[in-house]
């Protein structure tokens, strides 16, 4: 027979503590003694319920009003912590919690690099396929609703536009997307491509080049965003982390969410970076593949990067395309290891001169 | 020999480190269930609170369980959609009556929305926190609190937020006045110009001394808020609340609080959490001769916590 324990009880019709002696009784039940009372509480009954603090232990038994027993011996908390266990009444909760209360520091380590693993590589992971899984008109949709209102304040040249076409089908870029390609006028050193197919190249790019190799190797490096859906891909990433963060600061204050938004954004401003690397590279591919010089990928970016020499730097081609010397080196590299196609395709060359002329009498 | 009867006084048990494992154990559950654990995690984080918090060195209990919360989490969030739902039809359809009609129902579902949680809110949780074996309840009536809400509320808006003090004193006599703790009961007696005074003293000399009187500003609050509060019993004895709450000690609390979140990139949250409960706690005084243990149970169980996690949703503070 088990010791018998000090407990306060309180009846649950008034306010009154009461002394109490309560023990443990095979098989699995509690005996409560209040005064000249007696109660046998079985441990497995439905209505019993129990809690523990670091010091005490609650068990509450019956319906509303229930009642209630407080106890703060630690020998017989164990031994009713036990036995309720052994009735199988501990959930993944408080499992957990005793780990994090032997532990506090060790468990936290171990958390913070769960969430960093879970981060760096499942999140971009897990975000990649499901970016992949989603159906091609999902980049039309999303190019679609932008582009009206991204053409609104430009000027397109729909008979340079034309030509410009022309050369593009010429080159095959796209097997997924039916690529479109817009002229517009206007000085800035600049071309981009919107999920689906819409492809902007500024008159002030083209106006730099002598070569037809130079603007393949601008529509092919747009043309890679677009195939191999790098928008999408971003937005999704991107909401991922949001997503992500939000649930990891949730409660937490709003300087560590401002710091965390912070992160997320170079993290996406690193993954932006190495996906004009990726266009470049499947850029030149696609290059090789339509029978042009990969090589003229190389003087592309060397002729951005004269340009950028006395651009201002908030022009958008710059800021999204950081213009290392490691990139051109990447692609000089490349350039080298591919089989070189010579010689230029005369129908891509006179679509060249076409819209070079366009340019000389239209300024 | 004398036998001294201890003062009745409140106080928090609760420590840093644990409460910061309770936190820890909410916080990965809710993040690997991406955030469907939260109501079992708000049960655990209120459960630890009231079971830290003494009364004569008997501890409170919260009974809310994670299952009935998430209940009305779904609820609430269910409220939540159609609101949306509605809200973005009307958008969408691009004519002006609509988007109009649209912008109007969202704004008066939300402000409409607020007597609602608070009425839900403080039936749920009085009716879910107990001391000795004792329920809390609130007896308010949802029809007068919405009368409370719409009338000062409208005039609030006339006197271009003056009134907000009065509005503020109304509902909190309202609601405190409504609480039953067994067969005794709160009373909260504010004044609309005392409170309406007592702040605008707080904002011009925290104007003047460059925000430095904040602090004392907010003791004024707290000690408002406080030395306005009675609980009567039933055979006509009271206790009087009373606060010692300094300015000092508001600074001290808030300034080391702060630092302890910011330069800890939050895990200090725990423990400022519990510094914060000591001095609140510790910082109110009860007088009175009324007997703690002759209160009868008379409260029934409410169940329903939907108003209670809609005013989470609405981050909306109901505790007055």
């Amino acid at each position: 027979m088990s010791n018998s324990y000090a407990a306060n009880f309180y009846d649950g019709l008034t306010s009154k503590p009461q002394e109490a002696a309560v023990r443990l009784r095979e098989p699995g039940s509690l005996e409560v003694e209040v005064g000249e009372e007696r109660f046998f509480w079985p441990l497995e009954h439905g209505g019993m319920e129990w809690e523990r603090t670091a010091t005490t232990l609650r068990i509450t038994f019956g319906e509303h009003p229930r009642r209630v027993l407080i106890v703060r011996e630690p020998l017989f908390i164990k031994s009713f912590v036990t036995s309720m266990q052994y009735a199988g009444r501990r959930g993944v909760y408080d499992r957990t919690l005793s780990l994090a209360r032997q532990g506090p520091a060790l468990f936290f380590i171990a958390l913070v690099a769960i969430v960093v693993v879970g981060y760096v590589w499942l999140l971009p992971f897990t975000a990649e396929r499901l970016a992949l899984l989603l159906p091609t008109q999902v980049d039309e949709r999303i190019g679609d609703a932008s582009y009206s209102s991204i053409m609104l304040g430009l000027d397109e040249d729909t008979t340079a536009s034309a030509i410009l076409q022309r050369f593009g089908d010429r080159l095959a870029l796209s097997e997924k997307f039916d690529l479109r390609f817009h002229y517009v006028n206007s000085d800035q050193v600049n071309a981009f491509a919107m999920p689906g197919g819409d492809i902007v190249v500024f008159s002030g790019i083209v106006q730099g080049m002598d070569r037809p190799e130079q603007l393949a190797a601008l529509l092919a490096h747009e043309a890679t965003h677009v195939d191999e859906r790098h928008s999408t891909r971003m937005i999704v990433r991107q909401m991922a982390g949001y997503l992500f963060l939000s649930l990891l600061v949730g409660d937490v204050n709003a300087v560590v969410a401002v710091l965390a938004e912070n992160v997320d954004n170079m993290r996406n401003m690193s993954y932006s970076r190495g996906l004009e690397t990726d266009a470049d590279q499947h850029g030149m591919e696609r290059m090789a593949a339509a029978g042009v010089e990969p090589e003229g990928m190389v003087q592309l970016l060397e002729l951005l990067e004269r340009e950028a020499a006395d651009m201002p730097e908030e022009l958008a081609f710059l800021s999204s395309h950081p213009l290392t010397e490691h990139r051109i080196e990447n692609a000089r590299e490349i350039a080298q290891r591919m089989e070189t196609p010579t010689g230029t395709d005369p129908e891509l060359e006179q679509l060249f001169r076409d819209l070079k002329r366009k340019d000389n009498v239209d300024p | 020999m004398e036998l001294i009867t201890p003062r009745k006084h409140l106080g928090f048990t609760g420590q840093g480190g644990d409460l910061f494992a309770v936190l820890i154990v909410n916080w990965l559950l809710t993040f690997i269930t991406l955030g469907l654990y939260y109501p079992w995690a708000k049960a655990r984080r209120l459960q630890y609170m009231y079971e830290h918090s003494e009364l004569d060195s008997h501890p409170f209990h919260f009974h809310g369980t994670g299952k009935e919360m998430f209940k009305g989490f779904i609820k609430a969030v269910g409220l939540f959609v159609v609101i949306y739902v509605v809200f973005f039809g009307l958008m969408m359809t691009k004519e002006l009556w609509a988007m109009v009609t649209g912008y109007l129902f969202f704004m008066a579902a939300f402000i409409g929305l607020i007597p609602l949680v608070i009425h839900g809110s403080y039936r749920y949780r009085m009716s879910r926190s107990s001391w000795r074996g004792i329920h809390f309840g609130y007896r308010g009536k949802l029809k007068e609190l919405y009368g409370i809400c719409i009338r000062d509320g409208l005039l609030t808006l006339i006197t271009f937020g003056i009134y907000g003090a009065w509005f503020q004193m109304n509902l909190r006599n309202y609601v405190i006045g409504n609480i039953r703790f067994g067969n005794s009961q709160f009373a909260y007696k504010g004044d609309g110009l005392d409170f309406f005074l007592m702040n605008l003293k707080g904002y011009i000399l925290s104007i003047f001394t460059l925000g430095i009187y904040t602090f004392w500003w907010q003791r004024d609050i707290f000690a408002y808020y406080i030395n306005n509060l009675s609980w009567n019993f039933s055979d006509g004895r009271r206790i009087q609340f009373k606060s010692t709450a300094t300015g000092g000690g508001f600074f001290e609390l808030i300034i080391v609080n702060f630092f302890l979140v910011v330069f800890t990139f939050g895990i200090g949250l725990a423990w400022a959490h519990v510094r914060m409960m000591k001095f609140v706690m510790e910082n109110i005084e009860m007088a009175g001769d009324a007997d703690l243990d002759a209160i009868v149970q008379t409260e029934l169980e409410h169940k329903s916590a939907a108003a209670d996690e809609l005013g989470d949703l609405l981050d909306v503070d109901i505790f007055l």
